[in-house]
């Protein structure tokens, strides 16, 4: 008690210091109505890569890379190849593949031990694996079946002796256990209940008997000593790797979590929750562990669930949460130095949890809430349900506090005991011992009294069997490790039987030090940048052989119009699609906050919505008001409106919430349902298209126009001080920005549309994932409608002209909105248009229209559900009703695929087909000579796009970890997350619908810019070095006079790409080459005529 | 002709479960490629069951219900005739529409929503089986073929409970439910036992009919059965708390099971029972209890949940416990609108779970001032009033204490009598090995005995040995007395076994077992 008095101050703030760091190990994934692309990994991102990814591993246990099996898949799929192998393997100096083995003619490198050990398993076995090697698979007289015909026949060859299969094979085994000194001889585990005599002595001689002083028999002191020694480790790792769960899941196979977790869920639930629960808890000032406790003091569940101190302990507890904490890691008997390690732990036993209390504590307010949310209440009420729940086990079972203290003491006396019960939770024992072992558990369970000391003979055979050569973790060179993987490396080198013989001691040691030097990080890393460099020497082939052909480069000529995209990969195709319809079209790719930022209060919203990236605050407001005139039908809009959005809350949560009254109001609902029901099944496009009309017409649609003039400019808005609309210089300061940063300073085509885009589907808890990333998970059509309204105002254009935008006064900006889901395109403000140019506008919608039932095709085609071939028509029906359709898990396939992102103008990737894997981010390096420009582009446009890539990437690798599963078993829970059924973890990261068919792969970004301008920039800014230096995104560089390309290697720096422009397939459109497959397409070139600025013309 | 569509109604989804089987088995429908032809099949024969069942009840709308149909003897033995009959009554007919519908619309549902799913087929053939089920109990003419349905029902339900059976969860919630459930299926056996021995018949009009000639003491009896089994699938309290942790599978199945058909099953079942019910006043006043118990159970704990399946799922179970006070009130009337129409809701509601974020603008409104200030309650109600724990309290740990014993029992008893092999002289660990090489051969018993046989020899032989060691050799009395305090602990040994409630509760039961 006195080190807690004195330490106090100190301590907490270490404690709060280690909530903070929590950050870099829990997922900080926002509520899902808030869902926008992070780097699953942001808080290691500070760290390289590979580094990250190995403390990730070590961390949290998930892996980061494709496993080593799919990426096999992929080399015989040939999406890796021989040559990107090799490359990647004569990258990794550290590995060192040209450093010989062994001399000589039929020498040995590292490199060719890699090759093999890459492209086939060479794991260890276990007893019954190699068992079935043997019995079933005639392992011992045949190749494996994975052996190449070369090596066969080099084997065959070499046998001097024996040339047919069954002998050499068998000479081969033969030769690696005798140059490994084994011997090996099927030994059924349960051979070892009756010991021959030759086997025990053997095993006996084995034994390290030094220092035999004591009278003691040998075996009874070195187990002992094992015992204990195992046991220290065990009790060390607490904290570091361990929970006092971990540590009795250990001794006795038991999950506190499976009995706490439903308990904790309840009440963590109810108060994280967003309005899905009508009864909160009546104390939500007080923070979560008061309220917890006030609750839990009252709750007689300890009376049923024999958790006996429940009532004493609880109402012993302290009303501050952090002196809670200290008093429990006290108790708990965990050394000072690892506290904070430990509260990491307890975090990581429940990520998604964890991560979303932390995400509200960092978000206090979040919707107005008044609950308050501290990670220090969560993690108290976390450890003294462990304590409570340990309690009632450790006393049940040894009669002991549950203290790592008490742990220590108890089974110091019972080590036999201890050695017994974590060999049978921890390692797989074979059946006799493993029965014996439990029944002997389970009486202790029971509480019976068990004559003097029934482990000690289990305990013995236990620790007999683990050092038998039947056990598969003895020490030393043991057949299902060694051996088996030395036979397996034989065949696939074409070694036999004799030149295995030859080998030195040394060399076999350097051999098995090599295949250990390759282990899952390195070799994941290795595959992944051979997996990269495949797909970014198609990338580059494709802009080498493309060099010269996309028009409008210079702009020379007026493009009949321009529309300017997101910068999305989503957008590829629909670009592509629509240059191919009228090659006179320039369009154009940018974030699509448009560089407008500010809270949007739309017609209908109840409160503003930030449209603006999610690192932003925006300090602008733009409302939505109806245009003048209409203020009749907007009242009756409103009314009508809110007449429905009533009856749909009545309808999902009063009918749900009340008891009695429900009753008609489900008597009344029901028969509507079910027509709802049977329609929506039936005919979902059908019925999706008429309802939404019906509700169209029912809602009356209003004529509206934007309030975004301030009318009086503070002196400087803020977050803080939020101003309403933007000021004059302000306008002409946003508009013109935003057009030179994407080179569209000059060449003006009469028509510009700035197009937004966001997705819209029925039953999607993960809907905003979506969205616009560049608005933070929401629709970016507002931002274009505003943009185009500000390049409109002639004061602007006036103020523009003057810094030398000049934009033509026959010029129009229309702002618009793309439905990414069912390739919808929404005009606003289309009544507005000039005069003059209504057939040119009548043209583009038509064209747009074309458009979009062009890339419903192309996305058509990655649909399994889509027939192959069906006509474009039918192709975008389908999509549309996909939209609509609320049985749809996979509305759209959103980012899946995306690999790249292109900075730089559209003639370097028009005419090429980048299979909707392409950001496209417009950027003119002729008009920013010194880079001024592309800073601030790689500043918010880099994280964006590697932020989405990262998401995808790591949801893909490892589903279970960083994703958050199957759809189909998702529980929406608090309006904020997703969990598995009823009480599990809260699931973050991309559902596996959205991932399938994504290809794992860290974005490649090539910047059309000088390497010296790139170079300033790189050493110029931090983040920049994080997110290239450490390798989360790998960057490349177009010379834009030359086309000369480099590339950044981390570590080594800029090197000029060696490989020579290909020729690339000519065909003439899209859809002549993307039909007919589902798998990611090579690029092509596609027939564009050369001139679009001679068609434009 | 109305026999032939009203069996083809449950035989066609079980005949394509059957093919979707064999198809799995002979690995002709594996995989995505398989998906296709599965939902085909899934959908054709649901859709055609729908189309049959409408040739029934569409007509029946203005020429009136066709009554029993009786099919065909399933089989005889003794007394005991067990026939396949189907009840064409409006109640069922109507039923048998909706169950064939929303199975029809689930189906649907799931064929783009578990696309790609590496259970698909699984999941197709078990909602299929399930769907048979349901017709079954809502359309078989007599008790014993609606058990068929019934247990085909339960089990279905435990295979989708755990689809997902890589997740420790998944699967013990699942067991947990089945078991749950096995209490009301010894009921529904009891009911069908009675009713054969009292009534001579297991036909719902003989039941319905037999009913007013029974003791009101004998129709209690009767009706406890059946209702026990009703209790238990409805997940009426007491046995509630089974269908909360039944929500691991995938949504449709969730909707289809605990949303819609089976958590109404047993209101099928006490409406089905209504002249049986009339008769027995006693059951019909526990039912308004343990109905009134549920509604507030389900409406209390549901305002508290906050994970969407969860809230729909305590809404359900309070409404189904209305539909039973209804019953015991003797609105049946009331009960079967309402059972309808609630399932028909539940099931839309469900199918729209993950899109509820979505289709709310505002959170739930809070409860009234009175109801927010009882802590306790909302304590209790968050704790789903401790049924859980206090019938594992009650019932659960009794039971596996018991058979821990039974256990022990085996091994110290049984397995010594029967002659096992024991492993004593063998050398199975290196300090056996040790010990026998410092201390020489341990001493070898002279001979073995194994088995009843052996052991009595030896023991008859020992206990010679001992009696002329003892007794005759070292005479004196003090031997026969510790003979005696040994027999005497024995004697404490088994008093305080017969202390324990479990042992009492084995005793009682003995003795009822006796009595009867």
């Amino acid at each position: 008690m006195r080190t807690i008095a004195a330490h106090s101050d100190e301590v907490r703030r270490e404690i709060r210091e280690a909530i903070r760091q929590l950050e870099h190990v829990l997922p900080g994934q926002a509520p899902l109505k808030g869902f926008v692309h992070h780097n699953t990994l942001h808080g290691f991102q500070h760290l390289p890569f590979p580094d990250a990814l190995a403390e990730v591993h070590r961390v949290t246990g998930n892996y980061g890379y494709l496993s080593s099996d799919r990426f096999r898949a992929l080399y015989a799929a040939d999406r890796i190849d021989r040559e990107d192998l090799e490359q990647a393997l004569a990258d990794t100096a550290e590995l060192e593949p040209d450093k010989s083995l062994i001399e000589g003619k039929q020498g040995l490198t590292r490199g060719d031990v890699y090759r093999v050990a890459l492209r086939v398993r060479l794991s260890k076995v276990t007893a019954s694996q190699l068992g079935w090697q043997i019995e079933e698979q005639e392992a011992l007289q045949r190749f494996q079946d994975d052996v190449p015909e070369s090596a066969r026949q080099c084997l065959l060859a070499a046998s001097t002796g024996s040339t047919d299969e069954p002998s050499a094979i068998a000479d081969l085994w033969d030769a690696c256990l005798q140059s490994l000194g084994l011997q090996h001889f099927l030994l059924h585990p349960e051979d070892l209940t009756d010991l021959s005599a030759e086997q025990a002595e053997q095993m006996f001689e084995g034994l390290d008997k030094d220092g035999s002083t004591s009278t003691q028999p040998v075996t009874h002191r070195e187990m002992r000593r094992e015992a204990a020694a195992r046991l220290g480790t065990l009790l060390d790792r607490t904290g570091t790797e361990l929970t006092l769960r971990g540590v009795l899941k250990e001794l006795t196979g038991e999950d506190l979590l499976d009995e706490l977790r439903p308990v904790l869920l309840r009440h963590l639930g109810a108060w994280l929750d967003l309005g899905l629960a009508a009864w909160r808890s009546a104390d939500a000032g007080q923070g979560f562990y008061r309220s917890w406790r006030s609750s839990a003091v009252r709750d007689p569940v300890w009376l049923f669930e024999g958790l006996d101190d429940w009532h004493v302990h609880l109402k012993s507890l302290p009303n501050d949460p952090m002196e809670t904490i200290i008093a429990e890691l006290e108790r708990l008997g965990l050394p000072r130095g690892r506290w904070t390690a430990y509260l990491e732990r307890l975090a990581l036993e429940l990520p998604g949890w964890s991560g979303m209390m932390l995400w509200r504590e960092r978000h206090p307010g979040h919707e107005g809430l008044p609950e308050a949310v501290d990670c220090v209440d969560y993690l108290a009420v976390r450890l003294v349900l462990e304590r409570l729940h340990a309690q009632r086990m450790t006393g049940r079972l040894w009669g002991v506090e549950p203290s790592l203290d008490m742990l220590r003491w108890y089974f110091h006396k019972n080590l036999p005991e201890f050695l017994a019960r974590h060999a049978l939770y921890t390692t797989r024992l074979p059946e006799y011992l493993a029965s014996q072992t439990r029944r002997l558990a389970l009486a202790q369970q029971a509480g019976s009294r068990e004559p003097s000391d029934p482990w000690s003979q289990v305990a013995r055979m236990i620790w007999t069997w683990q050092r038998s050569p039947a056990s598969e973790q003895s020490a030393g060179y043991s057949v299902f490790r060694e051996g088996w993987r030395l036979f397996r490396l034989a065949q696939h080198l074409g070694w036999s039987g004799e030149r295995v013989r030859d080998l030195s001691a040394e060399q076999l040691r350097e051999i098995f030090a090599t295949l250990d030097r390759l282990d899952a990080e390195t070799s994941g890393y290795l595959w992944l940048r051979a997996y990269e460099r495949h797909y970014r020497e198609q990338v580059f082939g494709a802009l080498a052989a493309n060099r010269g052909r996309g028009p409008w480069a210079e702009r020379r000529e007026r493009p009949a119009a321009q529309i300017v995209f997101c910068m999305d990969d989503r957008e590829e195709g629909f670009r592509r699609q629509l240059e191919e319809i009228n090659p006179a079209i320039e369009t154009l790719g940018a974030a699509a906050h448009f560089g407008v930022s500010h809270w949007w209060r739309g017609l209908d919203d109840s409160r503003p919505t930030g449209l603006c990236p999610v690192d932003l605050v925006p300090s602008h407001e733009v409302r939505e008001s109806p245009r003048r005139g209409a203020e009749r039908l907007y009242r009756r809009h409103a009314r009508r409106r809110g007449w429905r959005v009533r009856l749909g809350d009545a309808v999902n949560q009063e009918l749900r919430r009340n008891l009695l009254s429900s009753v008609p109001g489900i008597v009344a609902a029901a028969p509507i349902a079910g027509l709802d029901l049977s329609a929506k099944l039936a005919a979902p496009f059908r019925f999706g298209r008429w309802a939404r009309r019906l509700r169209e017409r029912f809602d009356l649609t209003v004529p509206t126009e934007l309030d975004y003039v301030a009318e009086r400019p503070l002196e400087a808005p803020s977050p803080e001080n939020v101003q309403s609309g933007f000021s004059l210089e302000e306008q002409v300061a946003r508009v013109g920005g935003f057009l030179r940063s994407m080179g569209l300073d000059h060449g003006f085509a009469p028509l510009v549309v700035i197009m937004g885009h966001g997705s819209d589907s029925r039953n999607n808890p993960h809907l905003s994932a979506y969205n616009c990333g560049a608005c933070s998970g929401n629709h970016s059509g507002p931002n274009a409608r505003l943009f185009a309204a500000m390049a409109n105002r002639s004061e602007v254009r006036v103020a523009l002209r003057r810094q030398g935008v000049d934009i033509p006064d026959d010029c129009w900006f229309l702002g618009a909105e793309h439905n990414t889901c069912d390739e919808e395109i929404t005009c606003y403000d289309l009544d507005r248009l000039p005069g003059p140019l209504h057939p040119a506008g009548q043209r583009l919608l038509d064209e747009l229209d074309r458009a979009c039932i062009g890339s419903a095709h192309e996305r058509a085609r990655k649909f399994a559900s889509v027939r192959r071939g069906a006509d474009p028509q039918r192709a975008w029906r389908h999509i549309v009703g996909r939209g609509y359709d609320f049985s749809q898990a996979r509305p759209e396939l959103g980012h899946a695929t995306n690999a790249a992102a292109v900075i730089g103008r559209r003639s370097l990737t028009r005419g090429v087909f980048f299979d909707r894997r392409v950001f496209l981010i417009s950027y003119d390096p002729t008009r920013d000579p010194e880079g001024e420009i592309l800073e601030p582009l790689l500043l918010a446009n880099g994280p964006v796009a590697a932020g989405i890539n990262l998401e995808y990437y790591f949801s893909t690798v490892n589903n279970d970890g960083f994703g958050c599963g199957s759809k189909v078993t998702h529980n929406v829970t608090g309006l904020f997350g997703v969990m598995d059924g009823a009480a599990s973890d809260l699931r973050t990261g991309l559902p596996r619908q959205m991932i399938e068919i994504h290809e794992a792969m860290r974005l490649l970004v090539v910047v059309e810019a000088r390497l010296d301008v790139l170079k300033r920039i790189y050493d110029r800014q931090p983040p920049l070095q994080e997110l290239i230096g450490n390798g989360w995104l790998v960057l490349a560089a177009m010379d834009p006079a030359s086309g000369a390309l480099h590339l950044f290697q981390p570590g080594t720096g800029w090197a000029a790409w060696q490989g020579q422009t290909p020729k690339l397939t000519l065909v003439e459109r899209s859809v002549d080459y993307y039909p007919g497959t589902l798998e990611p397409l090579e690029p092509v070139l596609l027939r564009t005529p050369a001139g679009g600025e001679r068609a434009g013309a | 002709m109305n026999e032939v569509i009203a069996s083809l109604v449950p035989v066609l989804p079980i005949g394509a479960a059957m093919w979707i089987a064999a198809g799995y088995v002979t690995g002709k429908n594996r995989g995505e490629a398989g998906e296709r032809q599965t939902a085909w099949i899934a959908q054709g024969a649901a859709g055609s069951s729908l189309l049959l069942v409408l040739c029934l009840s569409l007509p029946a709308v203005w020429r009136g219900a066709p009554g029993p149909v009786p099919v065909g003897e399933w089989l005889r033995s003794g007394d005991l005739v067990l026939r396949v009959s189907f009840a064409l009554d409006p109640l069922g007919l109507a039923m048998a529409t909706l169950v064939a519908f929303v199975c029809l619309a689930t189906l649907r549902f799931s064929v783009n929503y578990l696309h790609r799913e590496a259970g698909f087929q699984r999941f197709f053939l078990v909602l299929l089986l399930f769907m048979a089920a349901m017709e079954l109990i809502v359309m078989a003419g007599n008790a014993a073929l609606a058990f068929v349905g019934w247990e085909l029902a339960g089990v279905s339900s435990y295979l989708l409970i755990a689809w997902a059976f890589g997740r420790p969860n998944a699967s013990r919630n699942a067991t947990r439910a089945f078991l749950t459930n096995r209490v009301g299926d010894a009921g529904f056996v009891l009911g069908l036992f009675l009713s054969w021995h009292w009534l001579g018949d297991f036909d719902w009009g003989t039941i319905g009919r037999g009913a007013a000639g029974l003791s009101t003491v004998n129709a209690d009896i009767l009706a406890l059965g059946f209702l026990l089994a009703a209790l238990a699938k409805s997940a009426q309290v007491p046995f509630a708390p089974w269908i909360a942790r039944a929500l691991e599978g995938p949504t449709p199945s969730s909707a289809v099971f605990y949303g819609s058909l089976m958590v109404h099953a047993g209101v099928f079942l006490v409406l089905r029972l209504e002249p049986l019910l009339l008769q027995a006043p006693q059951m019909a006043h526990l039912l308004v209890v343990l109905g009134v118990f549920t509604a507030l159970y389900g409406w209390l704990s549901g305002l508290t949940q906050s994970d969407v399946k969860s809230a729909l799922m305590f809404s359900t179970t309070a409404q189904v416990g209305l539909m039973f006070v209804w019953c015991g009130l003797g609105w049946f009337e009331l009960a079967a609108w309402h059972m309808a129409l609630h399932a028909l809701w539940r099931a839309w509601q469900f199918l729209h779970a993950p899109a509820l974020m979505h289709m709310v603008s505002r959170p739930a409104r809070p409860v009234p001032g009175w109801l927010a200030r009882r802590r306790r309650l909302r304590t209790a109600a968050l704790q789903r009033f401790w049924l859980e724990p206090v019938t594992d309290w009650l019932l659960v740990r009794p039971t596996r204490a018991l058979g821990r014993d039974v256990d022990r029992f085996d091994e110290i008893i049984v397995s010594r009598m029967v002659g096992l092999p024991e492993q004593e002289h063998a050398v199975s660990s290196l300090s056996d090995w040790e010990s026998r090489q410092q201390g020489g051969a341990a001493p070898q018993a002279f001979g073995q005995a194994r088995g009843i046989l052996g052991r009595l020899m030896e023991w008859l032989a020992n206990l010679l040995h001992w009696f002329e060691d003892r007794l005759v050799l070292r005479g004196g009395g003090e031997g026969l007395i510790r003979v005696l305090r040994h027999l005497g602990n024995y004697a404490l040994e088994i008093e305080r076994l017969l202390e324990r409630p479990r042992y009492m509760m084995v005793l009682i039961m003995i003795t009822f077992v006796v009595i009867l």
